[in-house]
């Protein structure tokens, strides 16, 4: 088990919807309270303001998830908005602004609730094909192509909404719902909102949730550690469209009409502006963005406005005051503040983090798993080229499960080349991999990882802004959904094995380099590994941390039952912790044999430390 | 044939002022790992200049120095103001602040000038045509891809041969590299902001004489088209975004003269969902410059 049950449950469910509905119940009380004090147009203000809340939370469930940045969200907005329009507007008023509608459109009428389903339906299957392009690109935090396609979405939405006249109404028109038409009460607002600040919370908490954030903090080493960052990403992206499929929808709704430009630039500037300010790693900070930005928009356009006239300030307070707000506030957050007001602070984790630390224990370390059934890895005649350089020339290596296979030789000798081969980073040229003498030669990372091949990375690639917790949590997780029959200890039991237990509710990227270290090979234990590799497991350790280091890698691996691939410089730690020493030099390998052994063969004097060197 | 040759010089008249902003866009890319969504305001700012001047009567060819001047000053002041504050963040922080520069930018335009389009006079000759056998040609898509070819040349020579040059691509290569050599970063920023302000100031004056017209969003079509420019050469491939830029106007062209008339409207979101595909089925770009990540 990678945690007590009973927590899961609160963890995942209760918390967040607990947490939830807080958030949902000051913002509406706020709301509320302001609205109470003036006319109308307050009241107009609070509806938009929750409408936009719900299109703002959409987008976090995506961006601050997978980290991706799009300016997309609001052309599938545009979408919705338009295909609820035609839904929902009176076949009598569609028959005098889109008379000509195609597909019979003209004299669909089915009321708001049933065209709200049909624009979640098409805008699920517009997601699905961007989603495929999307992961195709090869979509992960900070990816340019994957931000290009979203803006493609947004002007294609554009063009087509602007052209396609006999079904949009075109530029200037629109389509518009007759007086009467238009929402008439705000509990459908309150209902979709708390739907949505509900959904964005379990799913971030959800084990899918989980690795979405972790392919953003690292998308190799999420890979590495089993995940397949497509599926989080996708469904992210599903679950984020439907909500703001469900905003955009209201958003017409409310305002009674649409038009191209409601779904374009502007109102991309305001929504990103909103949840950037607030913090788009979080759902609270995308609430509290919503808030912070709808108070200084009103607020400069009341001074830009009629109202206000301050003698030698009519130079500033004018039209324009507002944008220059929006834009500035974007720019002055990210340039002083880029994670926002409140980065990826989120009340109920805050709560249950308080929580859980009070009522748990260390437990005791992890007891050494029952002797596995014998396991064997093999790389036979392995060639890798790089152009025209040739990283590995039939290269091959044997492991079983019951000794520990150290590689060494010189820089260049292409040992991690041969790590990766394994790991399935790099497609070799010629030569097969094979676990239990099945071949996995080319099988994508995260198939080799849920297959056991778990390794570890030569410059530390940790899910930084994750909990240390989360970061061994996440791996686990994988581990009990692939890797069931294997022994794995608790994420708990590995803490404390780390000797990581006091540091748990850090993030990673606080933790010093050894622990770090640590971290790691904790983290790529929890997938439930047959081998651990681990590529220079002590660089840049000095020698009473490395030889710590042995014990460390052996526990671990006997904790979980794993063989051990292990690349290093350190020839005290190989000697120490190594039965079986593969040499490698220009790519070929050059020795094998037990410590003794290499130390004595001349070749490896020869490639190692010149060729008349003692040893 | 004479068709297709007409096309021809429209589309790489068009993808001049395309490939112009598009290296600009690459260069800055390449320097700080910024995709600058406020290329296209230098071309708004050159805009007004040339309204302010023309309305008080100059004459063309004085303001054309000023457009390009213009435009390379507010590169180097954007810089300095905004992006030097974001050096080394991630690309989304980056990518994020030029966008808010963008709209900072029109909104400044909108308090101070106005939220209208401003016209003035196109110079009398751009309409003008020579016909060389049966193909009748535009003295301005000449005279466009003429300067372009001598500015492509004249950058093309900086670049590979001047010690600037040489910090410039070194610093593309491996910037903390760079740094480590000697190469002053600072300098290297700089210039490369003012050889993008440059390269898109020569690109407004064909803009701006082409259209007759400015307003303060002006920028956002001609930066788009940029940055798709640099995007399809595959982002920091100097060449490649040259080669985007007459990609994209040659496609646009002949998307133009090939779509039924309903669509024609349609050519932006065509395009737009072309170099979607694009990018994913290639998203480095047809110059793929994707260097493999160390593990």
């Amino acid at each position: 088990m990678s945690e007590p049950s009973e927590l899961t449950a609160v963890r995942r469910y209760l918390a967040p919807v607990g947490g939830s509905t807080a958030l949902f119940v000051a913002l509406v009380a706020g709301c509320s309270i302001y609205a109470a004090g003036g006319g109308s147009s307050r009241d107009s203000l609070v509806t938009q303001l929750l409408i936009n809340a719900v299109v703002v939370v959409g987008i976090q469930i995506y961006m601050g998830n997978t980290g991706v940045l799009s300016f997309g969200h609001v052309g599938f907005g545009g979408v919705a908005a338009y295909v609820f329009a035609l839904f929902a507007i009176s076949p009598e008023r569609k028959a005098t602004i889109i008379p000509d509608a195609p597909f019979g459109l003209t004299d669909a009428g089915t009321g708001p609730v049933v065209a709200v389903l049909i624009a979640i339906a098409i805008c699920i299957v517009v997601a699905v094909i961007v989603g495929l392009g999307l992961v195709r690109s090869g979509a992960q935090s900070g990816a340019v192509a994957a931000t290009v396609i979203t803006l493609a979405l947004l002007f294609v939405v554009h063009e087509v909404a602007v052209n396609w006249t006999e079904l949009t109404g075109g530029d200037r028109a629109g389509l518009s719902f007759s007086v009467g038409e238009t929402l008439g009460s705000l509990w459908p607002v309150y209902l979709v909102l708390f739907a949505s600040i509900v959904a964005g919370r379990v799913f971030s908490e959800s084990r899918v949730g989980r690795s979405a954030r972790a392919s953003r903090e690292d998308d190799l080493a999420a890979r590495a550690m089993g995940i397949n960052p497509a599926v989080p990403q996708m469904a992210a992206l599903v679950l984020s469209v439907v909500i703001v499929a469900a905003g955009s929808s209201l958003r017409v709704y409310e305002l009674g009409t649409v038009t191209p430009k409601f779904f374009f630039l502007d109102y991309t500037l305001l929504t990103l502006t909103m949840l950037i300010v607030g913090g788009r790693k979080g759902v609270t900070g995308a609430l509290l963005g919503v808030v912070v930005i709808t108070a200084g928009n009103e607020l400069t356009r009341y001074l830009a406005g009629p109202d206000v006239n301050i003698a030698g300030l009519d130079w500033l307070l004018r039209d324009g005051l507002s944008e220059i707000f929006l834009g500035g506030a974007m720019l002055g957050f990210m340039i002083l503040r880029p994670s926002g007001l409140l980065d990826d602070w989120e009340l109920d984790r805050w709560w249950f983090d308080r929580w859980r630390r009070r009522r748990e224990h260390a437990p005791p370390p992890p007891v050494p798993a029952p002797t596995a059934a014998p396991a064997s890895l093999r790389a036979e005649g392995v060639t890798v080229r790089f152009g025209g350089f040739t990283a590995l020339r039939d290269a091959s290596v044997a492991a079983t499960n019951d000794t520990v296979l150290g590689l060494i030789g010189p820089n260049g000798a292409g040992k991690t080349t041969l790590l990766n081969v394994i790991t399935g980073l790099v497609e070799p040229a010629e030569g097969a991999v094979t676990l239990d003498g099945a071949p996995v030669t080319g099988l994508p990372s995260h198939q080799l990882a849920r297959r056991g091949l778990v390794r570890t990375f030569q410059n530390l690639r940790l899910f930084s802004s994750l909990t240390v917790r989360d970061n061994i949590a996440v791996a686990a997780e994988v581990g009990a959904r692939y890797r069931a029959d294997r022994a794995r200890p608790s994420v708990e039991e590995l803490l404390v094995l780390a000797r990581l237990w006091d540091q748990r509710d850090r993030r990673a990227r606080e933790l010093d380099y050894g622990n770090s270290r640590r971290l790691e090979l904790a983290r790529a234990a929890a997938v439930g590994p047959v081998f651990l590799l681990l590529d220079e497991p002590t660089s840049g350790m000095s020698e009473s941390e490395s030889q710590a280091m042995i014990e460390q890698v052996r526990a671990t691996a006997a904790a979980v039952g794993a063989g051990i691939v292990v690349i290093d410089h350190d020839l005290g730690f190989i000697v120490g912790i190594c039965q079986q020493i593969v040499c490698l030099d220009q790519g070929a390998v050059i020795a094998t044999g037990t410590a003794a052994e290499i130390q004595a063969d001349p070749a490896v004097r020869a490639a190692y430390l010149g060729s008349r060197a003692p040893v | 044939m004479t068709e297709i040759l007409q096309q021809l010089v429209d589309g790489l008249g068009r993808g001049s002022e395309y490939a112009l902003i598009g290296l600009g866009i690459a260069l800055i890319f390449g320097v700080m790992h910024l995709v600058n969504f406020a290329q296209g305001d230098l071309i708004t700012v050159s805009g007004y200049v040339t309204y302010a001047l023309l309305t008080a009567g100059w004459s063309w060819w004085a303001v054309i120095p000023l457009i390009v001047l213009s435009a390379t000053l507010t590169s180097v002041v954007i810089e300095f103001v905004a992006f030097r504050r974001v050096r080394g963040a991630s690309d989304t922080t980056m990518l994020l602040t030029s966008f808010g520069v963008h709209f900072v930018i029109t909104a400044l335009f909108v308090m101070f000038v106005s939220p209208n389009v401003r016209t003035f006079d196109r110079p009398g000759w751009i309409t003008n045509t020579v016909t060389i056998g049966s193909v009748r040609l535009e003295v301005f898509d000449l005279a466009t891809l003429g300067v372009t070819i001598v500015t492509l040349a004249a950058t093309a020579f900086l670049v590979r041969r001047t010690m600037f040059g040489i910090s410039l691509r070194a610093a593309a290569e491996d910037f903390a590299a760079a740094r480590l050599m000697g190469v002053r970063s600072d300098r290297v920023i700089q210039g490369a902001f003012a050889l993008a302000g440059l390269l898109a100031g020569i690109a407004s004056v064909f803009i701006l004489m082409r259209s007759g017209r400015t307003s303060p969003n002006f920028g956002e079509t001609p930066m788009l088209k940029g940055i798709l420019a640099a995007l399809i050469g595959g982002l920091g491939s100097l060449g490649g975004a040259v080669i985007g830029g007459f990609a994209l106007g040659l496609l646009e062209v002949f998307l133009i003269a090939r779509l039924p008339d309903e669509l024609a409207g349609l050519t932006n979101g065509v395009v737009f969902l072309l170099i979607a595909l694009l990018f994913i089925f290639r998203p480095g770009g047809i110059v793929s410059v994707r260097h493999a990540e160390r593990v």
